[in-house]
């Protein structure tokens, strides 16, 4: 990824979350700008502009707030209830030649050869975080799973990174397993493992201490 | 009655509102498909029991089938033919609050085919509509 992605930006004058709705009903989306220790800018960016370059790949945005131009890296997404619309989006100002640690997705490729003896794959992490120049940033991490068998792990440690990006999570994080799948379960056998009615916490200890009071009685 | 609390701190408990949308639980986190409430309902243990059924039996045992809900709480309810009065019923069955943006089930290792026909299964056992949904890799 090096082309930014070129948008306009308003400043915002009123905050809160009333007037954030108001900015979305205008096909805007509300986003606060930090970094470089300078004073956070809250902002409005244009919906439909923003989401078709996040759709494209672009992380790394060059926004034109008033006179000025800033480089910016989208470090995070609010979306609403359903996931379907971005609600609000976090930017931090970058330099060109500045190291970034960002959260890049991982793209599975192939069939693991797990699957064909009967096994799953499962992804446990679906993104890592990377140390990279700001242009460098990838738009995801390729990782082949060809040669996976069953009950073998696949490790962020393991996987081979494009030039110039580093691991920043830890090299143990746990990516991929290839397990063999339980038979599932009949109903039946679901019913015989619950019990009739569930244990009630406070009568038990009842039960095992001293009658009370009532029972006295 | 297939899902149920092994231990509770009530036998009993009130209705109780379900106001709002899901704030939690509302993306697909461990397999790559999912199945999204749009309504708010309680969903019985029973309903959850046939979608599982439902989704197991269509996949033939490829890919994984994870259920994201779970029915805490008790309903009571009277006899037949019985008085009003003389307290609550007993525990007849037990539900899931669930509100519109909760992922009910989600299904791993098959492909989008599969994994759509398999959850249209599901929502045709639910009592809410529902609509299909990818895991969301990016930001």
């Amino acid at each position: 990824m090096e082309k930014a992605l070129r948008l306009k930006a308003e400043i915002r004058e009123q905050t809160g979350s009333k007037h954030a709705v108001n900015v979305r009903k205008q096909g805007r989306i509300p986003a606060i700008v930090y970094g470089h220790k300078k004073e956070p800018v809250a902002i409005s960016l244009d919906a439909h502009n923003f989401v078709k370059g996040l759709h494209h790949g672009h992380r790394l945005l060059d926004v034109q707030l008033g006179k000025k131009k800033e480089k910016m890296l989208v470090k995070d997404l609010q979306y609403d209830y359903l996931g379907k619309n971005i609600i609000h989006a976090d930017l931090i100002r970058v330099n060109v030649s500045e190291t970034v640690k960002v959260t890049v997705p991982i793209e599975l490729k192939g069939t693991a050869r797990g699957t064909y003896e009967g096994g799953i794959i499962e992804e446990h992490t679906d993104r890592l975080e990377v140390e990279c120049k700001v242009n460098d940033i990838p738009e995801s991490i390729v990782v082949s799973v060809k040669e996976i068998g069953v009950g073998d792990n696949l490790h962020a440690g393991d996987i081979e990174l494009p030039d110039g990006v580093k691991l920043a999570s830890s090299p143990e994080t746990l990516l991929v397993t290839c397990s063999l799948l339980a038979a599932a379960k009949s109903t039946e056998e679901l019913e015989e493992e619950v019990p009739i009615a569930p244990e009630v916490i406070g009568e038990a200890k009842e039960d095992e201490g001293e009658p009370s009071e009532k029972e006295k009685a | 009655m297939a899902m149920m609390p092994k231990r509770v701190k009530h036998r009993k408990s009130q209705r109780g509102k379900m106001k709002g949308n899901a704030s939690r639980t509302n993306f697909v986190a461990f397999g790559e498909y999912g199945l999204q409430a749009l309504e708010t309902s309680w969903i019985t243990a029973r309903n959850i029991e046939a979608g599982r059924v439902a989704a197991t039996h269509f996949l033939h045992r490829e890919g994984k089938v994870y259920i994201r809900v779970f029915p805490h709480k008790p309903v009571s309810s009277k006899p037949l033919e019985t008085r009003m009065g003389k307290g609550k019923g007993e525990p007849e069955f037990w539900v899931a609050r669930v509100r519109p943006g909760q992922v009910c089930f989600e299904i791993g290792g098959v492909g989008e085919d599969v994994a759509k026909q398999a959850l249209v299964r599901v929502a045709h056992k639910m009592p809410i509509k529902c609509r299909f949904i990818k895991r969301r890799h990016s930001l």
